[in-house]
């Protein structure tokens, strides 16, 4: 196994750094008695406050597996999860609810907006349920909807609006809760390359102006070159990690060198 | 292709159980109609009664047929959007049209088939209670003999397979005719949502005025117009409920939505949202439920009325037992010692009366006997027997009318009626019906007028004397009238009438058939409508599951969605249970102006009623849609 580290010395001074999420040696097996996989293959990961990271692995991989682990809508099968100072595996059902609502924000691949409401409604859900006042909801949603340019679609339901607008919709949701951190699971993959950027430009904004901690899982280098620091998923194992220096272009360039020199099993994509 | 459908209908056997069930439904009250009738349940109320209850099936049975159209038609359309874009998949492995109809076609008819079975199934086992119940309910005093016969059967399945047919050939026509986008795009009519503000004004606007029209013509006041009314007041109040539920009730929950501080409040994000979402594909459903709704409302009204009614019929006929009508005076005596030979007269009461001839008199709806009493002997009747008496003193014009009680009359305002007798119009100032003359009241016009009057009337017509006595013991009767009939046969003068009224006479007991069938339409309206929605709502769940995983997804706790859930039904049939609660103000108010008695108590019993069996399928629909959304 070729294990490539790079060094990291870009990044924000080690002693600001908060961790939002720590992951030791996870495990994930599939299957009952003789007829098992093992998806996951001992994964190590520290996500701190302002990160934003890509994942990048090949289909089938596992990555939908290790987000939805971190999310806790999955049970890892050994290993320890930390979220916001928490062991999601010695944490009751009630409380990783609670956890999701407030701390966790969902990009879903396919929007996943309720088309019975409008985008403003959707975009405010989440607050309003947690009991925040009508007035306080609507003054945020206006805030980041306009940060996300898409303020003029407000009133408009789901079905009227492009896959782009959706999912920066989707987007907005998942960061009206301020939450500790958003997942993303292949945000741009229903979306053609223009909207794509978009939206990238989206989250590449809201965490440079300190507004997120984006986890995002993809296939596309293209995507990952958007991240600041991007790990490489294979075979349930991480492979290695790049970070992101300062031009997005060269980040690309490097993110596909490494995928070349993987070869193999990372090109069939 | 036959196995495919049989396959399919196999499968799919869960998604049909919405439609088997409710097509069971319409079959098992057929069946129950049908079984009713042929149990000889009717035959007992003997020949007398034969023309009002044939009258009675025959009026039951083209309601029951035309609900069951409707019903299936619902049905079936429900099922058949759903179905098609399922079936339409079959597009891309090359089937043609024809042949995605005659699947169609082919599950409908095992789907039918099997709730025929299932509908006759139940029916069966129902039956005997269900008689049970009604009997039990209109109390008739006759045992009845069960008598199971495969006529019914046939009948049910007979009428329902016709029915049934013309909707699964025109699912079948349906789907022949259309296109491949229409079918696989069937189920993606997310174009509904939130519709234009101006057209839902003019609706409610148009649905207001019409609905008020339709109440206002329910409760008007009408010589005689009253049955044109009534009608018109139905199809007003359909129209108009149908309106308020395309115009009214929508703009009132979207212009909510626009109010963010009163939608984003508990769960109402997202109840109000589905709601309007839904509301227009679903306001049919909503007004159909509503107009069920008042129609069950109104039948148990009714029924609870007339029996209300009966009792007071009877009790009125049986004011007396015997009344005699003689030129001689003293004949009361001795009809007295007669009668109370081995009886307790309890009630005994004389009183001179004036027969008109006919010809002396002009009304409006003129009869052959005309009678007229003076205030002064009337008041002291009333002394003697104990009545009420609340005739204030008549002027030289003025008269009053006794009259009997009716079970219904069209004729609903009875002010500024004149009646003329003997050269003299008089202003009838009250109708009342106190049965100060008893059984006589059902035969003859009684008219008071004050004691002047009658004296100068006494030169048109022939006074006589109404003798009248109520016996103690009922038991007595058939003794006691064989007794009297031989006294006045002896008394030789030709003159004297008698009038005898079995206590035990079952000659109204066709009363009793109108109101236990009245229940009887009750429960089918009740059941369908909750049928109706619980369908509607099982169904909409279903689409449901998709929102309520991702909600979950996001960290939404399953009590706060099923909260929502439950605003969402209470709504649901809070909407159609409140706007049949106002109707049925007017639609009962109609009844009581026609039976000339307040009804507000038996409005609200029945709008309870209905209330409480509405609770039980809102309990059943929530159970089955939080199954269905996966909460
Ligand atoms: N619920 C499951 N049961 C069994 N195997 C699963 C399940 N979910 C995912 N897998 C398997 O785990 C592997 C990783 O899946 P996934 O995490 O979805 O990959 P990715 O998102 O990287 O494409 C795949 O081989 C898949 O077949
Ligand atoms: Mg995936």
């Amino acid at each position: 196994m070729n294990h490539v580290e790079e060094k990291n010395n870009m990044t924000t001074a080690p002693a600001q750094r908060v961790h939002v999420a720590v992951v030791k040696n996870l495990i994930k097996t599939y299957g009952g008695k003789g007829f098992q996989t093992r998806v996951l293959k001992g994964i190590d990961l520290d996500i701190c406050r302002n990160d934003f990271i890509a994942v990048m692995g090949p289909s089938g991989s596992g990555k939908t597996t290790l987000l939805n682990i971190l999310s806790t809508i999955d049970k890892p099968t050994q290993g320890t999860v930390i979220l916001d100072g928490q062991d999601i595996t010695r944490v009751s059902n009630r409380e990783l609810s609670r956890l999701r609502r407030d701390k966790i924000g969902f990009v879903f691949q396919d929007y996943n907006l309720l088309d019975t409401m409008t985008l403003q409604d959707n975009i405010a859900l989440p607050l309003s349920l947690s009991g925040v006042s009508g007035k306080e909801c609507v003054e945020k949603v206006r805030k980041l909807a306009s940060l996300l340019g898409i303020e003029e679609h407000l009133k408009k339901y789901p079905y009227q609006l492009s896959g782009g607008q959706r999912q920066r919709g989707a987007t907005c949701r998942a960061l009206v809760t301020e939450p500790e951190i958003i997942f993303a699971d292949e945000p741009t993959g229903a979306l053609d390359s223009k909207s794509g950027r978009e939206l990238l430009e989206c989250f590449k904004m809201v965490n440079d102006r300190g507004q997120a901690t984006i986890l995002m899982v993809t296939h596309d280098p293209f995507c990952a070159s958007y991240a600041k620091d991007v790990y490489i998923l294979s075979d349930g194992k991480i492979l290695c990690r790049l970070s992101r220096g300062g031009d997005r272009k060269e980040f690309y360039d490097r993110i596909i060198d490494v995928q070349t020199s993987m070869g193999g099993d990372f090109l069939c994509q | 292709m036959r196995k495919l459908a049989w396959i399919n209908f196999k499968y799919g056997f869960k998604q049909y159980l919405s439609l088997v069930i409710s097509l069971a439904f319409t079959v098992l009250v057929l069946f129950n109609f049908q079984n009713l009738i042929c149990s000889g349940a009717f035959e007992i109320l003997g020949t007398r009664n034969r023309e009002y209850v044939e009258m009675i099936i025959n009026m039951i049975t083209f309601v029951l047929v035309c609900f069951m159209f409707f019903f299936i038609w619902y049905s079936t359309d429900v099922f058949l959007t759903r179905r098609k874009k399922e079936i339409g998949i079959y597009v891309f492995m090359g089937l043609s049209n024809e042949k995605i109809g005659k699947l169609y076609f082919l599950e409908t008819v095992f789907t039918g088939l099997w709730a025929l079975f299932l509908g006759l199934f139940f029916g069966a086992l129902s039956s005997g209670l269900f008689q049970m119940i009604l009997l039990a309910i209109s109390d008739l005093t006759v045992e009845i003999h069960f008598r199971p016969g495969l006529k019914p059967v046939f009948v049910t399945a007979g009428i329902y397979g016709a029915v049934y047919l013309i909707f699964a050939v025109k699912g079948y026509v349906n789907l022949v005719r259309s296109s491949v986008l229409g079918m696989i795009s069937a189920a993606k009519q997310n174009e509904y949502v939130r519709q234009s503000k101006a057209i839902l004004f003019i609706k409610s606007a148009a649905g207001t005025a019409v609905l008020g029209s339709g109440y206002y013509l329910a409760v008007k006041r009408d010589q005689g117009g009253a049955m044109g009314n009534a009608l018109a007041a139905v199809a007003l109040v359909t129209a108009g409920v149908y309106l308020l539920f395309g115009g009214l009730i929508p703009l009132i929950f979207q212009t909510a939505a626009g109010n963010k501080r009163f939608l984003y409040k508990n769960q109402r994000i997202l109840w109000v949202n589905s709601l309007i979402f839904r509301m227009k594909k679903n306001y049919r459903t909503y007004a159909m439920v509503s107009i069920l709704l008042l129609c069950s409302v109104t039948a148990l009204a009714t029924s609870f009325a007339m029996r209300g009614r009966y009792d007071s019929i009877i009790r009125f006929e049986n004011t007396y037992t015997f009344q005699l009508l003689s030129p001689w005076q003293e004949l009361d005596e001795q009809a007295a010692a007669v009668i109370g030979d081995g009886n307790d007269i309890v009630v005994r009461s004389r009183i001179p009366l004036l027969c008109v001839d006919p010809s002396y008199v002009n009304t409006k709806y003129p009869d052959s006997r005309y009678t007229i009493l003076s205030w002064s002997d009337l008041k002291e009747l009333a002394r003697e027997t104990g009545m009420e008496f609340p005739i204030a003193p008549l002027g030289d014009d003025q008269i009053v009318k006794i009259s009997h009680l009716y079970l219904m009359s069209l004729i609903t305002d009875k002010s500024g009626i004149t009646v003329a007798i003997g050269g003299r119009t008089y202003s009838q100032v009250e109708d009342i019906s106190i049965p100060y003359m008893g059984y006589l009241q059902e035969n003859m016009n009684f008219y008071v007028v004050n004691d002047e009057e009658y004296r100068r009337l006494r030169s048109f017509g022939e006074e006589l004397y109404a003798c009248s006595y109520r016996i103690g013991d009922p038991g007595n009767f058939m003794e006691t009238r064989d007794r009297l009939d031989r006294f006045v046969a002896g008394l030789e003068d030709g003159h004297t009438a008698r009038v005898a009224i079995d206590p035990e006479s079952n000659e109204l007991d066709w009363v009793k058939v109108m109101y236990s069938v009245c229940i009887f339409m009750f429960l089918v309206f009740v059941l369908a409508s909750g049928s109706i929605m619980f369908m509607k709502l099982y169904n909409d769940a279903f689409e449901e599951k998709g929102r309520c995983q991702v909600m979950l997804k996001m960290g939404f706790d399953r009590g706060t969605l099923k909260k929502a859930m439950k605003a969402e039904l209470a709504v649901a049939y809070g909407l159609p249970f409140a706007v049949m609660g106002i109707s049925s103000f007017f639609s009962v108010g109609a009844l009581a102006r026609m039976m000339f008695t307040d009804l507000t108590g038996v409005n609200l019993v029945s709008v309870a009623a209905v209330l409480g069996i509405l609770v039980l399928w809102y309990g059943l629909s929530l159970q089955a849609c939080e199954k269905n959304a996966g909460l």
